[in-house]
Order: C-alpha cells, then sequence, then structure tokens
C-alpha cells in the first residue's frame, strides 16, 4: 500500500463527500426544524442537475463558445436551475407536508416517500429512463499533479464551492434574523411561534435553501461524473442521509463531517487491505475506553441518584448517549471535565457490545490483514455504517442530545 | 416513419387481398382440377420483449426486426396451405415478475411459438410456463450461458461462454499478463465477467475483480485499486453508460497506456460522449456475437428496409430477433404443420437463410452454422478507431 | 342529529348494514369463483397468474400491515423476509445445489428462517423511533439484497436460480396455475383467520396501545419491546411464508424480484387499504397488483367491444394512450397515490375503526355513535324507506 495509493483514495473520498454533504445539509436542516426525514430530497437534487444540463443544451453551448460566455452559461444554468429546484422543494413542503404537519410521526415520511417515487417517475417520463449526457466540450479537464497523483481541477473546485457555501449557510444561520428564526423553530415550534416568529415562512426558507444546495449539488455532479440517470439521486440520497446521521442528525456542521467520513469509510473500505482498516478499530476502541472509563465522580454520582428518581419513559431520555463535540475535546484533555456519561445498565451493556464488536472486528481484520472488501460491498459498506450507527449512537458523532418528544 | 410502415403493410395487405381474391377466381374458373386453391390460415406468432424500463432500446431493436421479418414472410406457403402471420407484441417491462404474466397472455392468445425473451432473467421466469403449454420459444438477445440446454428454448445469438472464452483469447493474444475485470453486479454483466476470469485463471493471466452498480456514477474506489494492480487492460462486461464513466475515470487518475476492453454491452455509439469524449475510448475493443454485420448474407437489404420503417440505424439484436422468426417459419414449412410441439420438433433440423447466414440449431439450441456460412457462431472483434467502431480483425 | 341524505349517504348506510362476514364470504367466493371460471374458459388463464401475483401481496399486504399497521413501526425493508423466504425454498429445492427437500419441511423452514431474521433485525433497533426503524430497516433490507447478489457459491448471484422444483403436496404435485391459486389462497385465508383473531386478542389489543400512545401503554403495563419483537416476528414470518409459496409457483428468482421499490409497494398497499385494516390490506394489494392490467385490457379490448370502435376512437388520443399504457405512469400514480392518500383518507379506503379515529382525532364518542347509527337496522330501514 503506497503512500499515492492512499493519497488517491483520500482524495476522491473527500471530493464525493463534498457532494454528499452538499445534499445531507438538506436532511439535516429539515430534521432540525421538523424532526423529519425528507425522504425525497435525493431526487430533488437529481432535478437540480437535469435542469441545469438541459438548460446548457437548451443555450446551445459547444466547444466553440469561448470560455468567458461558458462561465456565464454556468451562472445561468445554475442560477435557473437553483430557483426551479427551490421552487420545486418549497411545492413539495406546501403541497405534500404541511398538510400533515402535526400528524403522527410516520405519516409524513409515508408521504415524504411518496413523493419520491412520483418525482423519480416524472424525470423518467420527462427526460427518459436512459442517461442524459453532459455536452462534454463544455466541462472543465484540466488536471494539476499533487504528490504525483493526477487531480482533476473540477474536484478542486467541487471542494471550494461546498465550503463557500458551507460558509454562506452557517452565516445566514448565525447571524441573520431568518437564520434566528429557523434555530428557534428548531428548538421549540410553537414556543417560537407564540414569540411571533412566522414558522410556516421559515419552514418554507429551510425547504428551499436545502432544495437549492442540492440543485448545486446536482449541478456539480453531472459536471464531474458526465451523466445522469434518473435514480442518480436515489442512491446520493440515502448515502448522504447515512452521513448526516453519522454526523449527527440536525447538526450542520455535524453534516459536513458525517459526509467527508463517509466519503471516506466508502473509499478506505473497500480501497485498503484489512490490515490496514484494522487500525482504525483499534483506534475507535482506544477513544472509546479512554472516554468511558474517565473517573467524573460528583456528576456521575448525582446522575445516578438523577436516575432512581426519575420515572422509567424519562430515563430513557437520559440515557440517550450524549457527547458534544466541545465536551469531547474536555475529555482528550484530561480526566477532570464535566463529561456526562450516563450509566444506567443497559447503557453500560451497550457500551460494552460495542466495545466488544470494534474489538472483533479489529482482531479479525488483522488475522486476514491481506485480503480486502471486494468493491460489490460498497455500498453495503454504507449502508451498514447507517445501521451500526443508529443502533449504537442515534445522535451520531456531533449529536446533540436527541429530544424524544413524548 | 409510422405512415411508411403503415403503408408496407396496408400495400402487403392488399397484395395478399388481391392474390386471394384472384386465386379464388381461379380456384372458381377452374373448378373440378383439385389444385391451385390452398387454404388460409392465421397463426399467431408471439414477441415477448421490453419495450419500457431500462432495456428499452434493446426490446424496440427487437420489435423492428420482428416485424420487419414478419412483413415479408406473410403469407408463405407450407405444403398444400398458406399462412398469414399476426404478430402478437408484449412487453414486460423488464421485471422479471411481470414475465409470467406476459407469457401466459401470449399462451392465452393461442400463439403457436414466441421469440422472446428479451433478457436472461425475463426469459428463465417465463420458460417453465411456456414449456408446460409446449411452446417453443426462440430469443435473439438473452445470452447467459446456464439457459441451455432447456426443452423449449433455442437462440439465435452467441451465448456467454463463447463470448466469454473470447474475450479470455483475445487478452492473451495480445500477451497481457494482468488483467481488471469489472462487472455492474448485474445479470448479463457477472456471467460474463464470471466467464472471462475463469478463461483467463486457466491461461495463467493475473486477474483483478471489481464491481460497481449499475447506475454508480463514481467508480474513483474501484478505479484507484485497478490503479495499484496495474493491469495490461481493463475490461468492462456491462452496459456502454457504465464502461464509459470508468475509462473516463481510468484515464483521468493516470492510467494512460493501459488497454480498455468490454463484451457487447459496450458496443455502442454512445460511449464516446458517455466518456467524456472520443479521446478517452480510442482504441477500446469489444466483441459481439455472430459475423460482423458488413459480411451477413442479407445485412445491406435488412439495414435498408429497418432504416426505411423506422428511420434508424438498426440496433443491437435486431437481426437476431429478425432470423428467429424466420427459423419460426422455416419450421413450420418443415413440417407443414403448425402445431406448437411439430414446430418445437423440426426447430431442431431446420436449415435457416436469415440475415445472419445460413444456420441451424444444436441439440441443446445454440445456433451453429450450416451451409457456407462458416464460422458463424464465432465472436467479431470490434475496435474504436478515430472515434468509429471498426472491424478489428 | 340529522340524517345524511343524497346516493352516497343512503349507500353508506345500505352497505354499513350489511355484516361484515358478509363481506368476506363473499369476497372469499369471488377468489374461489376465478379458476372455475378460467375452467370453463369465461375468462384467460392469464387473470389465474394475476391472481396468484395478487394472492402473494396480499400475504405480504397482511405480514406489513402486522407490523405497520397494528404496531405502528414502519418497515421499509420488509421484502428482505421475503427474500429470505425465497430463497431458503429456491436454494433447497433446486438443482442449484442439489437439493429436493420436501414441501411441508420447506414452508416450516422458510417460514422460520424470515422469523428468526426477523428477530435478529428486531432486537437491537426496536427502541429506534419510527423514522429511524424506517431507515435501519431500509439499511437492513438492502443488506440482505447485496447479500443474495454477491454470495454467488450458494445463491447463483444476479443470475438466480432457474428451474425450481415443483412442490408435492400429499402425494400431489402442484404444477396447474388452478391448483397454485387454491394453494396461495389456502393460505390467505388461514393467515387472515389467524390475523383477525390475533388481532381482537390481547396482543393486538396492546400492539394497537402501543400505536397510539407507546408512554401510556407501558404504563398501563404493556411490555414494549417484547411486544414490538412478536408483531416483527410474525410480520417477517408471514413474508417468508409467501416467499416460500412465490419460489414455488414462479420456478425461477433472482435478486431484481426484492429490490426497495417492492418494499413502497407493499407499504402503499398498506396505506392504500388503510393501517391496520385486514380487509383494507388484502383490497389495497388486490387493486394496485391487478388493477394496472384491468385498465389496460379495459382500454384496449372489453371497451371497444362494448362501445365499438367508433366511440372509443371520438376518445382524446392521449387518453386512449395514457390507459392503453397505463403500466408507464404504474409507479407514477403509485406516488401519487400514498400522498394523496395520507393527506386526504390518512385512514385508507377500508379503514380501520380505531385507526381512523386516531388519525381524523375525533371524539371517540361521536364516532361511537355514528357507528350505532351505521349499524342500527331498524333505523336504517325507515330512513331507506322514508
Amino acid at each position: 500500500m503506497t503512500f499515492e495509493h492512499v493519497f488517491r483514495l483520500t482524495m476522491s473520498g473527500l471530493t464525493v463527500g463534498m457532494i454528499y454533504a452538499l445534499i445531507a445539509l438538506g436532511y439535516t436542516m429539515v430534521y432540525g426544524v421538523l424532526e423529519f426525514i425528507n425522504f425525497a430530497h435525493g431526487e430533488i437534487f437529481t432535478i437540480g442537475g437535469y435542469i441545469a444540463i438541459t438548460t446548457l443544451v437548451w443555450a446551445g453551448v459547444d466547444s466553440d463558445t469561448s470560455a468567458g460566455v461558458l462561465i456565464g452559461y454556468f451562472i445561468m444554468a445554475v442560477a435557473v436551475s437553483v430557483l426551479l429546484t427551490a421552487l420545486l422543494g418549497w411545492l413539495v413542503e406546501r403541497i405534500a407536508y404541511r398538510p400533515l404537519r402535526g400528524a403522527s410521526r410516520i405519516i409524513p415520511l409515508l408521504s415524504a416517500i411518496g413523493v419520491s417515487i412520483f418525482l423519480q417517475n416524472l424525470i423518467i417520463l420527462t427526460w427518459g429512463p436512459e442517461a442524459i449526457v453532459v455536452p462534454t466540450a463544455i466541462v472543465p479537464s484540466q488536471v494539476v499533479v499533487m504528490f504525483g497523483v493526477p487531480i482533476r481541477v473540477l474536484a478542486l473546485i467541487i471542494i471550494g464551492v461546498s465550503v463557500v457555501l458551507m460558509a454562506i449557510l452557517t452565516y445566514i444561520i448565525r447571524s441573520t434574523r431568518i437564520g434566528k428564526a429557523m434555530r428557534a423553530t428548531s428548538q421549540d415550534m410553537e414556543a417560537a411561534e407564540m414569540m411571533g416568529i412566522e414558522t410556516n415562512r421559515t419552514i418554507a426558507f429551510t425547504f428551499i435553501i436545502g432544495s437549492a444546495l442540492a440543485a448545486i449539488g446536482g449541478f456539480l455532479v453531472a459536471m464531474y461524473y458526465g451523466s445522469l440517470k434518473f435514480d442518480t439521486g436515489f442512491l446520493y440520497g440515502l448515502k448522504a442521509f447515512t452521513a448526516a446521521v453519522l454526523g449527527g442528525i440536525g447538526n450542520i456542521p455535524g453534516a459536513v463531517v458525517g459526509s467527508l467520513l463517509l466519503g471516506l469509510v466508502e473509499n478506505y473500505g473497500v480501497g485498503m487491505k484489512l490490515g490496514g482498516l484494522a487500525w482504525f478499530f483499534v483506534a475507535g476502541l482506544a477513544l472509546g475506553l479512554y472516554t468511558q472509563t474517565i473517573r467524573v465522580p460528583g456528576r456521575r454520582r448525582r446522575h445516578i441518584r438523577d436516575e432512581i428518581r426519575t420515572p422509567a419513559y424519562e430515563r430513557r431520555i437520559v440515557n440517550v448517549y450524549r457527547f458534544p463535540i466541545p465536551n469531547a475535546l474536555k475529555v482528550a484533555l484530561g480526566p477532570r471535565t464535566d463529561a456526562l456519561v450516563s450509566v444506567s445498565a443497559r447503557h453500560s451493556l451497550r457500551l460494552a457490545a460495542g466495545n466488544l464488536f470494534l474489538a472483533v472486528m479489529a482482531i479479525l481484520f488483522f488475522l486476514n490483514h491481506d485480503s480486502q472488501f471486494a468493491t460489490m460491498w460498497q455500498h453495503a459498506i454504507s449502508f451498514s455504517v447507517l445501521v451500526l450507527v443508529l443502533m449504537f449512537r442515534p445522535s451520531g458523532i456531533l449529536g446533540e442530545h436527541i429530544q424524544e418528544k413524548v | 416513419m409510422t405512415n411508411t410502415r403503415l403503408r408496407t403493410i396496408l400495400a402487403v395487405l392488399l397484395a395478399t387481398a388481391m392474390i386471394a381474391a384472384v386465386s379464388s377466381l381461379i380456384g372458381c374458373t377452374t373448378d373440378g382440377d383439385g389444385d391451385g386453391e390452398k387454404t388460409t390460415e392465421t397463426i399467431k406468432v408471439g414477441v415477448h420483449t421490453s419495450l419500457t424500463g431500462g432495456l428499452a432500446d434493446y426490446g424496440f431493436a427487437a420489435q423492428e426486426g420482428i416485424k420487419l421479418a414478419g412483413d415479408d414472410l406473410t403469407g408463405f406457403e407450407a405444403g398444400d396451405k398458406k399462412y398469414e402471420i399476426e404478430l402478437v407484441i408484449k412487453d414486460d417491462k423488464g421485471e422479471p415478475a411481470e414475465s409470467p404474466i406476459v407469457a401466459q397472455q401470449l399462451i392465452d392468445e393461442g400463439v403457436v411459438a414466441v421469440i422472446g425473451a428479451l433478457t436472461s432473467g425475463n426469459t428463465n421466469s417465463a420458460q417453465p410456463i411456456y414449456a408446460e403449454a409446449g411452446i417453443p420459444m426462440i430469443s435473439g438477445s438473452a445470452t447467459r450461458a446456464d439457459l441451455v440446454p432447456r426443452e423449449n428454448f433455442f437462440r439465435t445469438c452467441v451465448g456467454d461462454n463463447i463470448q466469454g472464452k473470447a474475450l479470455a483469447d483475445w487478452c492473451v493474444e495480445l500477451g497481457f499478463e494482468k488483467v481488471a475485470i469489472m462487472d455492474d453486479r448485474g445479470d448479463y454483466a457477472v456471467g460474463l465477467a464470471d466467464v472471462v476470469e475463469g478463461h483467463l485463471t486457466d491461461a495463467g493471466v493475473e486477474v483483478l475483480r471489481e464491481a460497481g452498480q449499475e447506475g454508480d456514477t463514481d467508480f474513483s474506489a474501484q478505479v484507484a485499486k485497478i490503479q495499484a494492480f496495474a493491469p495490461d487492460a481493463v475490461m468492462f462486461t456491462g452496459y456502454h453508460r457504465e464502461a464509459g464513466l470508468l475509462y473516463k475515470q481510468c484515464r483521468e487518475a493516470g492510467m494512460a497506456d493501459v488497454q480498455f476492453m468490454g463484451g457487447d454491452g459496450i458496443k455502442s455509439d454512445e460511449i464516446a460522449d458517455e466518456a467524456g469524449g472520443a479521446a478517452n475510448v480510442e482504441g477500446v475493443l469489444a466483441t459481439i456475437g455472430g459475423i460482423p454485420q458488413d459480411s451477413m448474407a442479407g445485412w445491406e437489404d435488412f439495414k435498408t428496409a429497418y432504416m426505411e420503417a423506422t428511420d434508424k440505424e438498426p440496433g443491437p439484436y435486431a437481426e437476431t430477433n429478425h432470423d428467429a422468426l424466420v427459423a419460426i417459419v422455416e419450421a413450420i414449412k418443415k413440417g407443414e404443420s403448425a402445431d406448437p410441439a411439430d414446430i418445437l420438433k423440426n426447430l431442431s433440423d431446420v436449415e435457416v437463410n436469415g440475415v445472419i447466414g445460413t444456420f441451424g440449431f444444436d441439440a441443446n439450441g445454440e445456433f451453429e452454422a450450416m451451409g457456407g456460412s462458416a464460422g458463424l457462431a464465432t465472436i467479431v472483434r470490434y475496435k474504436i478507431e478515430n472515434g468509429a467502431w471498426v472491424s478489428a480483425d | 342529529m340529522q340524517e345524511k341524505t343524497g346516493v352516497w349517504a343512503t349507500a353508506r348506510r345500505f352497505f354499513g348494514r350489511v355484516p361484515r362476514w358478509a363481506y368476506a364470504l363473499a369476497a372469499l367466493a369471488l377468489a374461489i369463483s376465478v379458476p372455475l371460471l378460467e375452467q370453463a374458459d369465461l375468462i384467460q388463464t392469464v387473470w389465474l397468474r394475476l391472481g396468484i401475483r395478487s394472492l402473494v401481496y396480499v400475504l405480504l399486504a397482511m405480514g406489513l400491515n402486522v407490523v405497520m399497521g397494528e404496531t405502528g413501526l414502519l418497515n421499509l425493508g420488509y421484502i428482505a423476509f421475503f427474500a429470505v423466504g425465497s430463497y431458503t425454498t429456491a436454494i433447497f429445492s433446486s438443482p442449484r445445489l442439489g437439493y429436493h427437500v420436501d414441501f411441508w419441511i420447506l414452508l416450516l423452514a422458510s417460514t422460520g428462517l424470515a422469523m428468526l431474521a426477523g428477530l435478529l433485525i428486531g432486537l437491537p433497533t426496536l427502541r429506534l423511533r419510527g423514522d429511524y426503524l424506517a431507515i435501519v430497516t431500509l439499511g437492513f433490507g438492502e443488506i440482505t439484497r447485496i447479500t443474495f447478489n454477491n454470495w454467488e457459491s450458494v445463491t447463483n448471484g444476479p443470475g438466480g436460480i432457474p428451474q425450481i422444483y415443483r412442490p408435492m403436496i400429499l402425494g400431489l404435485k402442484i404444477d396447474k396455475p388452478g391448483e397454485f391459486y387454491y394453494l396461495v389462497l389456502i393460505f390467505v385465508v388461514l393467515v387472515a383467520i389467524m390475523l383477525t383473531n390475533l388481532k381482537s386478542s390481547r396482543v393486538g389489543r396492546a400492539w394497537n396501545a402501543l400505536r397510539e400512545d407507546e408512554i401510556a401503554a407501558e404504563h398501563s403495563g404493556i411490555h414494549g419491546t417484547s411486544l414490538k419483537l412478536l408483531s416483527m416476528v410474525i410480520s417477517a414470518g408471514i413474508a417468508g411464508l409467501a416467499g416460500c409459496l412465490f419460489a414455488y409457483y414462479q420456478q425461477f428468482i433472482n435478486p431484481t424480484y426484492f429490490e426497495f421499490l417492492q418494499s413502497v409497494l407493499v407499504v402503499c398497499m398498506v396505506v392504500l387499504g388503510g393501517m391496520g385494516s385486514i380487509p383494507g390490506a388484502i383490497a389495497g394489494a388486490a387493486l394496485l397488483d391487478a388493477l394496472p392490467e384491468f385498465i389496460r385490457q379495459a382500454f384496449s379490448r372489453w371497451l371497444p367491444d362494448l362501445l365499438g370502435e367508433q366511440t372509443m376512437d371520438s376518445l382524446p388520443v392521449a387518453v386512449q394512450n395514457f390507459f392503453i399504457e397505463f403500466d408507464r405512469y404504474r409507479m407514477l400514480i403509485v406516488g401519487l397515490v400514498i400522498v394523496v392518500m395520507v393527506i386526504f383518507r390518512p385512514e385508507g379506503i377500508l379503514p380501520d375503526s380505531l385507526w381512523r379515529r386516531e388519525v381524523r382525532e375525533e371524539d371517540p364518542r361521536e364516532v361511537e355513535k355514528t357507528r350505532q347509527k351505521l349499524f342500527d337496522f331498524d333505523e336504517g330501514h325507515q330512513d331507506l324507506e322514508a
């Protein structure tokens, strides 16, 4: 395993991860505000890409178009696609989700699945079941060589554009009125409404922003790979959702971290030998054991007392593994922290199971250190990440405390 | 274009009607001579294909090829009867769960033989039902190796086992020592890749097996692994879209000298666009079952007729499906009976003069060359030269 | 309260008065008659095959209804249990590995293995909340399909397992479509009876309580996790049974039968029919599976025969094509149906009374009153005469 091989995997992991992030942000923002999985988000992403490509083809760009004009066309295509896709996102929210607000939890999810199937078939009926191809002449094909590995300039553009977009998004959410409204709505919708926030408008805005990001993601994917198919968004959507869950759903930096991590996991997972992968399990186990065995005398006793006093259903809320990043840093810095480590028997059992799993995986991988996963298991690896995260740590890496509204 | 076809059909119908009228007139006038009059019988031939779904293009080509054969052959004579062919076309949407329903519909319509199904999976799920009804089926495109032998199944295309061996032989001939084979986890691609891998391993060639999912766009992990393996050739056994994406990503990763190869799924003109430009696919090698189209016995006529009917170049497997109907007609002529059982019996020793040449069927139901068409069931090699597919022999 | 008048209300009252078992018997009689009609050459054999497929979907919809409708846990990977059942049967009753195991053993094995899969998937995941559970099951479903697709030494990968043997039951070889139809129908009836009993049992009521309010139910002494697990296992078992019958009937299976869209289709059947309603599950499955073919046949064959070609031609071409090529729009309409149903009629077409009350948030007493009216013979009778 050479350095180039690992670097290659890392770069492709980051590129794919950035695309996941653009989609995952849509999932995570909607979840943060509504606690609802917008299953149709992947299709919105595909439609964004389709609209952009169709606009470019319609505008008639070809290899003779000069660079400046081409950039103008690109901006126009992205603008058209962002506008139409945002409109679509708003329409979907207005028609299929808003009437169901307040219904029991799986009902809006069913509606979202319906919308997803509907949109997928709408793409088939509008653009056909075959893939559409981006006119090759307009795709920038420059390559830069880093550490002896050729990297497409477009990959760097994708990473750059994603970073800029995320910075803008962070600014919007941190410092604008509508951002504040979004945060307030996500904390407590009723209270926000009472404080004079128009929650319906805020939610609509969330959908519009998410769809716009997805549209840009769709355009970038189409440019990078050169073609789009009606079901492209389904898998990207699922992966992005996995990433959002991995990072902690509802948490915006979490979505980005989770996406990059998932991109790397996918590429390392099938690209590296098991001996190399085993070290990741070892690292995870070490970190886990370290944080789990820290003694936090005062806090811990209080927690136990709390748990004895609280009734069963509330105790479950307490038990949800809670570990935001500042705490993680504090734990890493030294034992004198107030990290919250809840200690019920069930929770300890779950932690033990997790540790055992990591240890067994590490040993198994070390024993077979020369073999590696065939790429045919690549999607299965992503789905396994999804399943394992939801089973052992539903709040994700940077997840906030999951509010079980009872 | 529909008009042209409609006109052709009308003309054929009119002509047959006139012939029928005239012959009946003659029959009347020469009453007592006993010959000259032939009773006309309409036989239904089923076309079990996929007109919607992912392989709709292939289904369309097959359907048009069969229609041409139907227009040509209708009104043929066998023994003391004249037969009108009525094609019953049904779409199984490319779903194996739909295939048995379509099979039953065709049986209910009273077809005497079936051309299809389009894919190996759909053939597999329909074959027991046709077998139960004793109806022979001839597929022009179901290539999976384990489809033969079955009691009622014949095919006019080359099986994966033959094509896979040819691909492997080609690699050995070119002196490759390391070959990366990638499939799309689909029925056709995995079947072909397995055969190639087996033959290459036997020949002492080092093989790396990789896979992407059909519909995937990102093959970066696969490319990185292939690059670390440093093969002489990269082979993709699935369809052209994913092949184009793979070749493109290989080139972008800096594999400048590697030889790209593939089976008949990649031989499409769209591959250049899908690979991000003709430069990325220059020199790609592909194999196709059967003889080169240019040297097929009836290719020029077939192409002209096909383009007249559809305004398109003949799609993949149009000619093999065309010849499947010719084979059925030959079997009826031979047995002088349009009974499914007789057709089934006679199919094993017909001699068919089709577009692809003169052929018959062996005991397994695979087609084999007869008469002058030596080497019919061999493999043709193609290559992209200056952005176009040309014969590489 | 003023009685509603008008055709619709009158019809509702009238049909509401017919006891439920009468509907069930009528449906059963209709189902039994299909092969007889085919025998008498009144309908084509294809309806029998469509019927068998619909019955398999009925089994699946009834099974999913247990976990999704009764217990309120959305399972988006339900088809994986179907796959487990199908593959168990296919592997052990085909030339693929040379086994030829008896029908009854395989029936039990398919059901049992699917139940085991349900247990293994349910154990770690059932404490997750509704939408998370849906996504986890989706993940498991896809992993199962990918595993069957990649495990070539046993499942033959994407090539699938052909030439599955016909089952021998009590010395009878089942190979005609009519025989298969009755075989599946028997199991449909058995499962329907079992589930109806289960629904009104302590277990069924506990499931419904968990669906409506988990916390309240647990405080009433219901052990949530084990009951949820039970519903997951039972529903998985029914899918395994359906998978076994399907593999025997189809004689060929490959992984494309078990894609995510199939799970969505079954979910749609349950939503359309009405969550928690067994008649609803049956109606939803039959409608979604067989209706597209009905519509296509009706517009390409029966209506032209009935009305004459001219009347048909007077319809706009687009309309004709829409119905004749209805299959192309099928999934589009499936998606639309889900959205429209959950917004406008979340209780489904044949609703379960409890679930309707829950989604409509009606006052239970009001509902009870209407029910009494609906089922009150004398009062309705007078109404009809007046």
